[in-house]
């Protein structure tokens, strides 16, 4: 398509003087017009919206932030009174390197941590454990025994730190317990304690653990956590439902939502069955949500997201406290939406994803490292995601106002719009019999892979523009600006060591009596909260495995959720 | 003669929502797809390859374990006296550095996560043919 000619002019010392350029491609640029009708998640759009594009009840309906149904903001002052948390995700190699980087971001000012383990923990095996030779710590940090917890915690305040435990699985039931046991040890009364676990076993089922997220025992699990943190520490969010896992597997904005707070509503209907009142949880109930790239769409999805879950909390489960009714959320920024092609432009694409999760009213942000497609963060890409925030926050006066798109013609349409798109994916759900039945069907997977297919297949027909990767392209990069993050192999080497060793040198009678209490507990029902037995596991040095496979046993299924280890406790 | 593409995961890694939007994608083009999932080992993987007479084997990363993995599967390939049969591509979350290793490795294309179906649909037929060209 490009065509160049160009006449090679010389002066009179023979040097180069181009003066004459013609270029078909910047002729072509230079009429080059917009021409995508459809937002991200593939709404029309009109060219130009007015009074006559919103209907007159939703005009009525904007109201003021902090007033029921939220949808401009769950306070009326927002960043005024706090301004969103700045938390990064992080996980490294063990608790000892996970502990370095959190100390370099916190001088770095971020105001919450937010700590993601690897793949065996979140599979609930430990580290010696002969699959996960070469794997600990490559893709978060590894968390094989309560040793482990205290490395990573080590000179953290627990008291006086909000700590965001991206525990997603079957693991959550037992690493929250360790956290909370060592903060006993270290004579921290748990009501002081604030953070969030994750704690949503369903969604990962869609993130390749299926085999360690069972139907059944993981609605337990996750019911555990909401009783006991509901009961003995009343400041922690119980589930962080994972909306944004489900938007990265293609999903659009709508069924990122419906989909999620179906999920929520699972965990919602197994806490109730244990007695509590949706009042006593609730307001402790939280999403961790996407924010992707089509800037004014993110911004509806999460006005009508408030919007929706005020509505469902109020008509649905009958809540009276407002404060239930307040859509809590933690933004990821859209992982999905980056690319290792001209890696710096992700950069740009953060920096207006970060935008919109301000001006939609986060509770809390995390931006990806704009090398998230290549590798691990470094500290270099970790501190640029955090000064976005910071510019996002300080410079950019997006801030200064709650809800800046309230009244725009356009916004209102389009969380109008979302949210009746929102109930229409509840009502699926609810068609199906609920998120659970969905899953087990497999209704969720053909939804989820065939808006995958259309999504990819928008890409590669470029009815979808990604720049670098199906236009302006460029040779790929060879390397990466800031380096790219590694752990070393003998990190991995020396957790085994670790962990063989403790098996050895703790108190064997004491993990035996523990687990056998354990048991005991796992086999009585239901509806037995297993947490307070898992801390007391969890301080004889139980490990992740060896607590959850018990548990495991006690619901029929194997210890091993890779089926080769056994149990080494007699039954 | 379509093409006989092996794509797997390896190890404990999970993410497979990529390489399987690949494989439904070759095989709308008209390629053989096997897709062996999860939880595969070097070992189980090449056994795969040498079963199914594979003209192509793709590998799906995520978690950093690429250069690992690869390099296992690889003296495995060579040891089966498969290597210079089965045409050898690598994706996922790749940082570029690592590709020129990959290649010295063994690995014939690296294909990072991204990149468009087409490039590694072009890239598979081109290479088969040629590869049947010559044999």
């Amino acid at each position: 398509m490009l065509q160049k000619t160009r006449k090679r002019v010389t002066d009179n010392e023979g040097r180069e003087n181009m003066t004459e350029l013609s270029y078909e491609k910047i002729q072509k640029a230079y009429k080059d017009k917009i021409t995508i009708q459809k937002t991200w998640s593939g709404f029309t759009v009109k060219d130009c919206y007015s009074s006559e594009d919103v209907r007159p009840e939703v005009m009525n309906e904007i109201a003021m932030p902090g007033v029921y149904p939220f949808k401009r903001g769950i306070h009326h002052d927002m960043y005024k009174g706090k301004l969103w948390t700045k938390r990064i995700v992080t996980g490294m190699g063990t608790g000892k390197e996970t502990n370095e980087r959190i100390r370099f971001q916190v001088e770095q000012g971020i105001s919450g941590l937010n700590t993601v383990v690897d793949t065996p923990t979140h599979l609930g095996i430990d580290a010696d454990h002969p699959w996960a030779k070469g794997q600990i710590g490559t893709d978060g940090v590894n968390i094989t025994s309560m040793r482990d917890m205290e490395l990573l915690t080590e000179g953290i305040p627990l008291d006086k730190v909000s700590w965001s435990l991206v525990f997603c699985c079957n693991e959550s039931p037992v690493l929250l317990p360790m956290y909370f046991a060592v903060a006993q040890e270290r004579g921290i009364p748990l009501d002081k304690l604030k953070g969030t676990v994750q704690n949503d076993p369903l969604h990962f089922r869609y993130c390749g653990y299926r085999v360690n997220a069972v139907l059944g025992l993981s609605e337990k699990g996750a019911a555990d956590i909401i009783e006991y943190c509901t009961k003995y520490v009343p400041q922690w969010y119980t589930t962080t439902v994972n909306c944004y896992d489900l938007r990265e597997n293609g999903l659009n904005a709508a069924q990122e939502i419906g989909y999620g707070f179906s999920i929520m509503m699972v965990y919602i209907n197994e806490a109730l069955k244990r007695g509590l009142h949706i009042d006593d949880f609730a307001p402790r109930l939280a999403f961790y949500i996407s924010a992707h790239i089509d800037f004014f769409e993110e911004i509806a999805k999460f006005r009508a997201a408030r919007s929706v879950w005020a509505k469902l909390l109020k008509e649905r489960f009958g809540a009276k406290d407002p404060k239930s009714m307040q859509l809590k959320y933690a933004i990821h920024t859209a992982g999905r939406s980056l690319y290792s092609k001209q890696p710096l432009n992700n950069i740009v694409r953060i920096a207006c994803e970060t935008m919109a999760a301000a001006i939609g009213g986060a509770q809390s942000i995390h931006c990806c490292g704009y090398d998230e497609p290549i590798a691990l963060p470094t500290e270099a890409s970790n501190t640029l995601a955090l000064r976005t925030q910071q510019v996002v926050a300080y410079e950019t006066g997006v801030a200064r106002v709650v809800d800046p798109m309230g009244g725009s013609y356009y916004v209102e349409s389009l969380t109008a719009r979302l949210e009746e798109e929102i109930w229409k994916c509840i009502k699926d759900i609810d068609n199906q019999g609920g998120m659970a039945e969905a899953m087990r069907t497999g209704w969720l997977d053909k939804e989820i892979e065939e808006e995958s297919y259309r999504r990819q297949k928008a890409i590669e027909d470029k009815e979808e523009i990604v720049v670098g990767v199906n236009e302006f392209v460029t040779e790929m990069e060879t390397t990466t600006l800031t380096g790219a993050q590694r752990v070393p192999e003998k990190i991995g080497r020396e957790q085994i060591k670790a962990v063989k060793e403790l098996k050895k040198t703790r108190n064997k009678k004491k993990v035996d009596q523990s687990i056998r209490h354990l048991r005991e507990k796992a086999v009585s029902g239901d509806k037995e909260n297993l947490i307070p037995a898992i801390m007391e596991a969890a301080k004889s040095y139980a490990t992740l495995q060896e607590m959850w496979g018990t548990i495991r046993e006690a619901y029929g299924l194997p210890y091993d959720v890779l089926g080769v280890l056994e149990s080494p406790f007699k039954k | 003669m379509a093409a006989r593409v092996v794509l797997t995961k390896i190890g404990l890694d999970g993410h497979e929502r990529g390489v399987m939007g690949i494989g439904r994608n070759l095989m709308n083009q008209g390629m053989e797809v096997v897709y062996l999932g999860m939880f595969q080992t070097p070992g189980s993987i090449v056994k795969t390859v040498l079963e199914e007479d594979a003209d192509v084997l793709g590998l799906s990363y995520h978690s950093g374990l690429h250069i690992y993995f690869t390099k296992k599967i690889i003296s495995l390939l060579k040891k089966q006296d498969l290597k210079n049969d089965v045409l050898l591509i690598v994706g996922g979350v790749i940082p570029p550095e690592d590709i020129g290793t990959l290649k010295k490795m063994g690995v014939d294309e690296v294909f990072p996560s991204g990149s468009l179906i087409n490039s590694i649909s072009n890239y598979i037929v081109a290479k088969t043919s040629q590869a049947r060209g010559r044999s």
